[in-house]
């Protein structure tokens, strides 16, 4: 027995596919933007990232099987990116004036949360993909799991270690 | 969770730049453009019904041509590419400087005709994407678009002339695109990719070389990147039956790739020199290519 989820159409066309991936493209392009931004910390560098992104996505939209993976699918494409560009670029990140302002040696002692504000660059790459994915775009780790290609207890694991490593307190539930 | 929710503040404040809407919109167009244009069977049977119909024509044409060609040994010198016409615009936030190529001194006029009529629809066709665009812009407020285009002489030889054309895109980040015309001034044809070789078994050997060589360059050198890489996003696969190409002074075969084909978009439009060796058993002959 074929069973056909609600609200989705069991075949779609190929133009339909791509009006629904541009259609959320275009919606989504903030979180898109925020999501590439917290890697790279500029925005030039983020823009190109953005746009990149879609580029892949267009072109390999064949790799989509099904609709319902379309948030997944383009996760996974815009971490890689992000991922890969930090890596070709290590040496020439250019950082914006306030997060150079923070390794700069201070004239005055300001009693700010430095500690906070720098926790998240503190983290590799692998483990920012971590927290933004399951707490700031509040994705189920299921899915982290599968943007991240790990299976689902590892990313539970490394979780709870990556908070740790941020002193967060973990509440029951946090990694359900 | 307290630190948690802060982190989380601070994320969602992370500012978005006006110009995003833009540049989403932007790249979703193009990316469905430069879809329709590498649409790989359409090319194809156009490209060798093209390249069939020109040796059918050259072959036809040539005992008595080719002889009264010889006999004019300074032919190949008087073939030239000049600029016919440029269309500049400098606005505040817009500019666009496009340079249309001329080709003068083909013996073969309709092929002259053809090629320089193309340049010039082309260029008008940018001139006219471009203003349709600023419209755009200039209704949702306001924003930045630059549009350069002009060309490149590859090689001029007695042979050979290789024009390369370039059409770049400004807009936050930009996006070039390459198209290359390669003539054949003693026979007066038009050359095409898959016309140069026996059988298409040259796809095979160009995109073997080419993912050896990206694999090297990467390895070389860390910042470069290309979609070589087995489980990339977007593998690179092959070569298009009639990829971008050109033939350098010294007969060695140029593939090209525009901007984001084969490579992330901060490597720009990536070209391969081919080693004329490894070609050898699949070229018709040694006249383009040595």
């Amino acid at each position: 027995m074929f069973k056909i989820e609600e609200g989705e159409p069991f075949v779609m066309t190929k133009n339909k596919k791509m009006e629904q991936v541009e259609q959320f493209l275009i919606e989504n392009q903030n979180a898109h933007y925020r999501l590439a931004y917290s890697y790279v910390k500029n925005k030039e560098n983020a823009l190109d990232i953005v746009q990149d992104s879609i580029f892949k996505a267009l072109k390999s939209i064949h790799s989509l099987e099904e609709i319902k993976y379309l948030k997944t699918w383009f996760y996974r494409i815009l971490v890689n990116t992000s991922i890969d560009f930090i890596r070709k670029h290590q040496r020439m990140t250019v950082m914006d004036d306030e997060v150079l302002d923070g390794y700069l040696p201070q004239t005055e002692d300001e009693p700010t949360d430095i500690d906070l504000l720098d926790a998240l660059d503190t983290l590799s790459p692998d483990e920012k993909s971590l927290i933004i994915l399951r707490f700031f775009e509040d994705l189920k780790i299921d899915e982290v799991a599968a943007i991240l290609d790990e299976n689902s207890n590892t990313v539970k694991t490394r979780l709870y270690r990556t908070l740790k490593k941020l002193r967060i307190e973990i509440e029951k539930g946090d990694l359900e | 969770m307290k630190r948690m929710n802060k982190l989380k503040k601070e994320y969602d404040d992370i500012e978005i730049p006006p110009e995003l809407d833009n540049l989403v919109k932007d790249s979703i167009q193009r990316a469905k453009n430069t879809k329709k244009k590498h649409s790989p069977i359409r090319n194809w049977s156009i490209g060798v019904a093209a390249a069939a119909a020109l040796f059918v024509g050259s072959i036809n044409a040539s005992p008595t041509f080719a002889n009264s060609l010889m006999n004019i040994p300074v032919l190949g010198s008087i073939v030239q590419v000049f600029t016919i016409e440029t269309l500049t615009m400098e606005k505040e936030t817009y500019q666009a400087n496009m340079k249309t190529p001329a080709i003068d001194g083909l013996d073969n006029e309709e092929l002259q005709l053809a090629l320089n009529g193309k340049y010039i629809e082309e260029n008008k066709a940018l001139f006219t994407k471009f203003e349709e665009e600023i419209a755009r812009l200039e209704e949702d407020g306001s924003g930045h678009l630059g549009m350069d285009s002009g060309y490149e002489v590859k090689a001029d030889t007695e042979q050979i002339l290789s024009i390369a054309r370039y059409e770049t895109t400004t807009a936050g980040s930009s996006f070039t695109e390459m198209q290359y015309d390669t003539i054949d001034k003693q026979h007066n044809i038009l050359l095409t990719l898959p016309s140069l070789f026996k059988d298409d078994s040259y796809i095979g050997i160009i995109t073997t070389y080419i993912k050896q060589e990206m694999k090297r360059q990467m390895e070389e050198d860390e910042n470069t990147a290309y979609l070589a890489v087995e489980g990339a996003d977007v593998e690179f696969r092959s070569i298009q039956a009639n990829q971008d190409f050109y033939i350098t002074a010294d007969h060695t075969l140029v593939i090209s790739f525009d901007q984001y084909e084969v490579a992330p978009g901060y490597m720009g439009v990536v070209t391969f020199e081919i080693p004329s060796d490894i070609l050898q058993d699949a070229l018709v002959g040694d006249t383009y290519i040595q």
